[in-house]
């Protein structure tokens, strides 16, 4: 294996899993308000809402769930079976009828539990019933800032410098690639200077074959959000390694073919975000 | 000109002043047409006039080009940038054409060896429709595997004895035992995975992706297709550039066809005599000429034309850069084997692929055909196999080791399964097996996909699928998913339709697979 270090992921998780068992097993009263219509509304009302009311049915309001849909109810309180929203989303994922459709997600089984008990409660309006807490909802943290103000500075900036400034995704705070494929020999550390003003906006930068050096590090250290970077056939030395230690986003780095060697890879391995390390054709031994 | 926004006619183009009669100032042409035109326009503003102001630049100054391809002066322009963070930027596609055998490679059946030549039980075969080719056959003998499998790696995936090298990677692979087709003849079956339609017409998977997501290099093609010289001469595939069209999207998201023999590109060198500077002095009044027709009738294809003078062009330096395997380490022929060294070869297109990926094509796809084994298959799939094995190793491996497979999709698989029941003599260690649409054996890996997870079941027979079927769309939806795009939302206009590879049928993401 040429990628270090292997955090064991697994490890970690069940871990954390085992930390939660024990009060993921625990009720804790529940009512519809605070439990169920927030579960509707993340999972189904998209499709089943004031926009779209698929089938005829509304699931974004307590009399509207009751009312069910077109032909007929999908909530029969305190009877499960006969329940036609609790069949949909307990049917194999691959099944025609399977809710949410369209390849949505499936809900959690936490998420199933915690309907079957409202429902097998007599699926009250007000009053509380007992259902085992949800997982804690990992919030992912925005991985840069909002890049909508500042996409024609972007965009500019690209321009003058001859690199592209691509969106991750149009999800807004997904952060900009510098991607240099088109025309990697014009990228050089100047350029890299240059990015200053999109430096916080960075989350990936493709700089493979590019003419970054070592000085040319010292800008991309000002990428704070950086999570990957690649400095394939480069003529980065371990020397310049020094300067992405404040990287602490830094995940991945690519090596291959450079002349990295042990030296430069202690010093990156020093940083507790970077999980990966790839050393291939460099001049560092590759850590097992 | 300032044009009133609520006109649905009023010329979109910034650059048109409306001094020439375009088509849409005709009076015959029906108004839905006019609408369909419009809305064609409008999609295609982005590369129309991406392009099309990158062939300007690209007069001004070639070296200075930047081309910013996804962000438009006037900010994002949504659609094209993946919907969600992206897990694969790229993907190479082993395309196994003529349909491997499951049961020789992916799908292990041991209970069929105590079944040697025994009929295929009518409940199983449930009355379903043979080919031609089997319908008349007095008998549906049972035929067992001729190979071995011995479970590999932490993950334990059945893997052939035909696949040794392979072997070696299985904890890297995601298997999926349960894909199914409704066709059940080669050119639908091939047309159904690589375009998501059996009729020919539809845009291929590559160019969905092309118009989707754009080049990562502007100066080499977005998507490329190599097939391979074959290892096996007998029940050839026939393969046509249906298989990688754009369909009715605009012609520049096609592959590129790199020739496996000779100049991989044709007539890309500079005729004798002609310098590059009269070469690009050439292209610019052609260019030019093409711009002016553009802005009498407003027809986007003329736009592609230059798009496309300029993709040539720019391919003269490129192509013979990224074809010259003269940089590689000695580590790379070890790895892909010597055969690697012979233009055309299965393991030739490999090594290529990989040095695409790492120069930013988004969709390679190799095409190795003759995997069609109606008869003599245990020699022939040998051949096959011996021909494949160590180079797909080969590129899993060097992929991994030089970090991409982290964002490379690697997707292996034909068309469709083949039957548990020989075609013609069966012999314990001859036998034939006919086209099966009802199951069938892929295999993806990197780019988020999960490693070592074997998914979907299929009978004792192979036969019918008892648990997770997998159908194209869904395969489709996944690879999407993959870069980032939701399949219901990579649509283009065409026929009255909002097309999309996955159809019209439901079809969904197979979060099973990932990671
Ligand atoms: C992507 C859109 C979409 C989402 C998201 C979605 N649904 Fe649906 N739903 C549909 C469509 C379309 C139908 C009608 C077709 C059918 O019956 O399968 C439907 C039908 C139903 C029905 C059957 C109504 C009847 O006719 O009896 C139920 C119950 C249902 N959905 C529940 C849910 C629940 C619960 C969720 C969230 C966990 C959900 N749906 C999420 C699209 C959606």
């Amino acid at each position: 294996m040429i990628c270090w270090p292997d955090l064991s992921l697994p490890a970690l998780l069940s871990a954390v899993l085992l930390a939660l068992a024990p009060s993921f097993a625990q009720a804790e009263p529940a009512t519809y308000a605070d439990r169920v219509a927030p579960l509707l509304d993340r999972n189904c009302t998209v499709c089943h809402g004031a926009e779209k009311h698929k089938a005829g049915l509304r699931l974004d309001s307590y009399a509207a769930i009751l009312q069910g849909a077109e032909s007929g109810a999908v909530v029969k309180p305190g009877d499960l079976k006969g329940s036609e929203i609790y069949r949909r989303i307990t049917l194999p994922t691959h099944d025609e009828d399977f809710m949410p459709s369209d390849g949505k997600p499936p809900l959690g089984s936490a998420e199933v539990v915690l309907l079957e008990k409202w429902i097998a409660a007599g699926a009250p309006e007000t009053a509380a019933f007992e259902a085992p807490p949800l997982p804690p909802v990992v919030v992912v943290p925005p991985a840069a800032p909002d890049y909508r103000s500042r996409l024609a500075q972007a965009n500019e900036l690209a321009r003058t410098l001859g690199v592209q400034l691509v969106p991750r995704s149009q999800v807004s705070t997904d952060g900009l690639i510098v991607r240099t494929a088109s025309a990697p020999a014009q990228c050089t550390d100047a350029v890299l200077a240059k990015l200053a003003p999109v430096a916080d906006l960075i989350v990936e930068a493709e700089l493979a074959r590019t003419q970054t050096t070592d000085a040319g590090l010292h800008a991309v250290a000002a990428w704070v959000n950086l999570q990957r970077l690649d400095l394939t056939r480069t003529a980065v030395t371990s020397a310049g390694m020094i300067a992405l230690a404040p990287l602490s986003k830094l995940e991945a780095i690519n090596l291959t073919s450079t002349k990295v060697d042990d030296q430069g890879l202690a010093v990156l391995q020093a940083n507790p975000a970077l999980k990966k390390i790839w050393v291939f054709a460099s001049a560092a031994t590759p850590v097992p | 000109m300032i044009s009133d926004p609520h006109d649905p006619f009023a010329h979109l183009c910034s650059d048109h002043g409306g001094e020439h009669p375009s088509v849409l100032n005709l009076p015959y042409v029906p108004l839905g047409l006019k609408q369909e035109w419009l809305e064609l326009e409008t999609r295609r503003h982005f590369l129309g006039r991406g392009s099309k102001a990158l062939a300007w630049a690209g007069l001004a100054t070639l070296l200075g080009r930047s081309a910013p391809h996804l962000l438009a002066d006037t900010g994002a322009l949504p659609g094209l940038q993946p919907h969600f963070a992206p897990k694969a930027k790229r993907a190479i596609y082993l395309f196994m054409a003529g349909a491997p055998s499951q049961f020789e490679t992916w799908d292990y059946k041991p209970k069929l060896s105590d079944l040697f030549d025994k009929d295929l039980p009518e409940s199983v075969r449930g009355g379903q429709v043979l080919t031609g080719m089997t319908a008349s056959q007095a008998r549906l003998p049972i035929a067992p595997s001729f190979y071995k499998f011995a479970q590999q790696g932490k993950a334990g995936h059945w893997v052939s004895e035909l696949f040794p090298y392979t072997g070696k990677i299985a904890d890297e692979l995601c298997v999926i035992k349960s894909l199914y087709t409704e066709a059940i003849n080669h050119e639908p079956a091939i047309l159904s995975m690589t375009t998501g339609n059996m009729f020919p017409g539809k845009p291929s998977l590559g160019s969905w992706l092309a118009y989707g997501l754009g080049a990562i290099n502007e100066e080499l093609p977005t998507f490329v297709v190599m097939t391979s010289k074959m290892p096996v001469r007998t029940n050839v595939q026939a393969l046509s550039n249906r298989l990688w069209s754009s369909g009715f999207l605009s012609p520049e998201y096609a592959a590129v066809a790199l020739r496996s023999g000779g100049d991989p590109v044709l007539y890309l060198q500079d005729p004798k005599g002609v310098s590059r500077d009269v070469r690009r002095a050439v292209i610019d009044g052609v260019n030019d000429l093409n711009r002016q027709l553009f802005e009498r009738v407003g027809d986007p294809e003329i736009n592609t034309r230059i798009a496309q003078y300029e993709m040539a062009f720019r391919m003269q330096t490129s192509v013979p850069e990224v074809t010259d395997f003269s940089d590689e380490p000695a580590s790379t022929w070890d790895l892909y084997g010597p055969k690697a060294k012979e233009p055309g070869t299965y393991a030739y297109n490999c090594l290529m692929a990989r040095r695409l990926a790492e120069r930013g094509v988004r969709f390679t796809q190799i095409f190795l055909r003759t995997w069609d084994n109606h008869s003599n298959l245990p020699t022939n799939i040998r051949a096959m196999a011996e021909d494949s094995d160590r180079p797909t190793q080969g590129l899993i491996t060097d992929l991994k080791r030089r970090g991409m497979l982290d964002d490379t999709l690697v997707i292996w698989g034909g068309e469709f399964g083949r039957t548990v029941y020989s075609q013609g003599t069966l012999k314990p260690d001859n036998y034939g097996r006919d086209h099966h649409p009802r199951c069938f054996s892929m295999w993806m890996c990197g780019a988020g996909t999960k490693p070592g997870v074997s998914h979907g079941e299929t009978d004792d027979f192979s036969y019918n699928i008892v648990k997770d079927p997998v159908h194209i769309r869904d395969f489709h939806a996944t690879i999407l998913h993959q870069f980032g795009i939701d399949h219901n939302k990579l649509t283009f206009k065409s026929q009255g339709l909002d097309q999309r590879l996955t159809g019209v049928l439901p079809a969904k993401v197979i979060h099973d697979l990932l990671a």
